[in-house]
């Protein structure tokens, strides 16, 4: 399948608050929209649609997305919201001006940390009758998921140290003011347990955290003459099961498909020779290694060599998570979402002190859910093949 | 003209109080093993799924699409979910719309179901979709929200308690034609003044019941339909439009939305219309299923959608236009007021609109229909969806 016509983003922000702040998440809204639409050197009234995306139990209301309805300008717009994941928001975003029937639209995701407990809240989307009372909460399946990964795979606790400290030094130098987490292995190693194996210092706390991005129709690029556009060749999304004893935790079919999805919409053959940077899903280290086979960089087999030889570090043969990660940065529901515009930073010329010289092609990986139950695959370039821009 | 976007298939529950012999994906399950059927198609056929499903604490699970995952197939496919509150269902419609217009997929199923009348009270989970500092304390629930709207609709229009008795009376002669309806027993006006006061002027058969069940619907592209020689219906028009968060921003003076009016609605459909070709509803539609949770808000629903102008339709309702054998039926299903599944509620709009053009309605066919609208409500009478669907 092809799609009609291929969404490029042109504009985008991010915003992260401190615990202490004083903005209602409105405000905040209103904010990270704004910036997003002034980076486009759009005004509200370019826009033709809007998707937008929050966890109920995160923000603590019902119909969560119902609070951005002024904030995002959607006030005589249409609305649409993807409660399921923030970058799923972004798939009905490219799906939309993919259409031909959307020149534009702006695609927002928040993720506030004012909740009691993430544990609490997230143990609320285990099945009421056998997993609630686990209990399991999203740390806990990506745990579960580590651990059977190890069973297969040797020496996979120095692996995942090996990429804390990759994506933590990446973040020190993209998030000067926000990375805290440590970047000494030995320290990380002997960082109290988690979720076995997970260990406290392999994951970086919850922050508050928005994203917002602006697409728009080649026809709309071409006509503002813009040149800073990152395109949209392939997309994929595929879901896992619903229960978790149905899976092989080792595995995971769904990236996979996605990936696929993706890689044959974009034509995409030779991923480590054609892509330049990768930005993946890492909420924990284990989670980039799933990625790596996933997304076919390097199979489970060579997992130890290649991240021995630092082949995903920034001099390496494809520098992953240059922006740090959701190892340095992770406003939990956003964690996806912020994966793409990472990579669509650095394909627009816009990732600040990470920025990789001549990119041409990447590809962003992002996860939800329990144990990466939702995988949503996204090939960009910098130039749109076959037409002027 | 790009390919045009068929529905091919449409299953739905017969809606009732409480779903006890089925849990809750098994619900959904029901209603996608029916729209399968209804196409001849299997699992294997369906490319993408859209899964319909509006707030989580209603179902008592945080992001309880995860649990659906298995009930639509949606295993290693690709697979999201919609919610923009009552208007999730034809929102969900819609986004499978796209996937399939976009040239993403050919074959699209999106699915649903609720539990509405075993949640414990809808009441007290829709309580918590306001601003918990300014709006929520006051307190709002949707039957006081909409209960400002009627009165201001009274104030604006002379709309009586009698004219909103005068719909329900309407929809439930029309449920009592349809099987899958909840409430299915014939009213009279007398009833309905008779029943008990929720929230001044709505009464007790002024507003909807708490209904469980499931609602599935099929899409295919142009290509795919001609190719496998299916049956279909054809979705012309798709428009969504939003009002603001804040109720105390649509009253007062020169405010863009009246709280009375359905503003958005009104633009929703208009930009249906528009992709459709419609000039002149009152002449060009020949059914409508429209969103109306309450029966005073049928009212602002059918002037929206063009059927007549500002505090004109309790007339013309009273004269039969709106009825099954009038000028031009308006849920002929007997509409959210017999039925409110919330999470399907607005896709069943659209599949009683198809099956209408499609005329497989039954007993409650509006003969010779060829082309119809249907809406969705959401959010704070917030977020509103509408689709144009042609035989």
């Amino acid at each position: 399948m092809s799609y009609k016509s291929h969404p490029a983003v042109i504009g985008s922000a991010t915003h992260f608050v401190a615990s202490e702040h004083t903005q209602a998440l409105e405000e905040l809204i209103y904010e990270v929209s704004q910036a997003a639409l002034a980076d486009a050197g759009l005004a509200i009234d370019d826009i033709d649609g809007i998707v937008v995306a929050a966890n109920d139990q995160y923000d603590g209301r019902a119909i969560s997305v119902m609070a951005a309805s002024g904030s995002v300008g959607g006030v005589d717009r249409d609305i649409l919201s993807t409660p399921s994941s923030g970058e799923h928001a972004f798939v009905v975003g490219a799906l939309r001006v993919a259409s031909g029937q959307f020149r534009t639209q702006l695609v927002v995701s928040w993720s506030p940390t004012e909740v009691s407990s993430f544990s609490e809240a997230q143990r609320l989307a285990a099945d009421p009758y056998f997993h609630r009372r686990l209990p399991l909460d999203e740390m806990s399946s990506h745990a579960l998921q580590a651990s059977s990964l190890g069973a297969r795979v040797d020496n996979l606790e120095d692996m995942a140290l090996s990429i804390v400290v990759k994506n933590r030094r990446n973040g020190a130098k993209a998030w000067p003011d926000l990375a805290s987490g440590s970047v000494d292995a030995a320290e990380i190693k002997s960082s109290p347990t988690l979720r076995w194996p997970v260990r406290q210092g392999m994951v970086a706390a919850p922050v508050t955290g928005l994203v917002a991005m602006v697409l728009a129709s080649p026809e709309w690029v071409a006509d503002k003459r813009r040149s800073d556009a990152a395109w949209i060749k392939g997309m994929g999304w595929a879901t896992e099961p619903s229960f978790l004893g149905d899976r092989d935790l080792a595995t995971l079919p769904s990236l996979a498909a996605a990936t696929k999805q993706a890689y044959d919409m974009a034509g995409v053959q030779a991923p480590l020779q054609e892509f330049q940077v990768a930005e993946v899903a890492d909420a924990t280290p284990y989670q980039e290694l799933l990625a790596y086979e996933g997304l076919g960089l390097c199979g489970r087999e060579d997992w130890e060599r290649q991240v021995s030889a630092d082949a995903f570090g920034p001099s390496g043969k494809l520098p992953v998570n240059l922006s740090g990660g959701a190892l340095t940065l992770n406003p939990v529901f956003c964690t996806g979402l912020m994966r793409i515009n990472e990579l669509a930073n650095q394909l627009r010329g816009r990732a600040g002190a990470n920025q990789l010289a001549d990119v041409e092609a990447g590809v962003a990986h992002a996860a939800s859910g329990v144990a990466m139950q939702y995988n949503t695959v996204v090939v960009m370039t910098s130039r749109n093949a076959g037409t002027a821009q | 003209m790009s390919e045009r976007v068929g529905i091919i298939g449409i299953g739905q529950s017969a809606f009732k109080a409480r779903r006890e012999d089925a849990n809750y994906p098994e619900l959904v399950r029901e209603a996608v093993v029916l729209a399968m059927n209804d196409c001849n198609l299997g699992f294997d056929d369906v490319e993408g799924i859209v899964y319909s499903l509006s707030p989580d604490a209603m179902v008592g699970i945080g992001n309880a699409e995860r649990l659906g995952v298995d009930a639509v197939g949606a295993k290693n496919k690709p697979f999201l979910r919609i919610n923009t509150g009552g208007s999730t269902g034809i929102s969900s419609v819609a986004t499978a719309y796209y996937q399939v217009a976009a040239g993403a997929c050919d074959v699209v199923l999106t699915a649903g179901a609720d539990k509405v009348g075993e949640c414990g009270d809808s009441q007290t989970v829709l309580n918590k979709i306001w601003d918990p500092q300014y709006e929520r304390p006051l307190p709002l629930g949707t039957i006081s929200m909409l209960a400002m709207s009627a009165v201001r609709y009274m104030h604006k229009y002379g709309m009586t308690e009698e004219d909103m008795a005068e719909v329900t009376v309407k929809n439930r002669h029309h449920a009592a034609l349809n099987p899958n309806a909840h409430l299915r027993k014939e009213v009279t006006v007398d009833d309905v003044l008779a029943s008990r006061y929720l929230c001044w002027p709505i009464k007790l058969f002024d507003a909807c019941p708490q209904s469980s069940g499931g609602c599935a619907m099929i899409l295919a592209s142009e290509r795919y339909i001609r190719a496998h020689n299916l049956d279909a219906v054809w979705i012309t028009g798709v428009g969504n439009c939003s009002e603001s968060y804040y109720l105390g921003d649509r009253m007062g003076q020169g405010v863009r939305a009246d709280h009375a009016d359905a503003y958005a609605l009104a633009e929703a459909c208009a930009r249906s219309y528009r992709q459709a070709g419609i000039t002149d509803p009152r002449t060009q539609i020949d059914v409508a299923e429209l969103y109306a949770p309450f029966s005073n808000t049928e009212y602002h629903a059918i002037e929206a959608a063009g059927f007549a102008g500002l505090g004109e339709s309790p007339a013309m309702l009273r004269d039969g236009e709106f009825r099954i054998g009038g000028r031009l039926p308006v849920n002929p299903s007997g509409g959210v007021l017999c039925t409110n599944a919330i999470a399907v509620t607005a896709m069943v709009r659209v599949a009683e609109v198809a099956l209408q053009v499609w005329g497989r309605a039954g007993a409650h066919q509006v003969k010779g229909a060829r082309r119809g609208i249907a809406s969705g409500n959401g959010g704070d009478h917030q977020f509103f969806g509408t689709m144009v669907v042609e035989a």
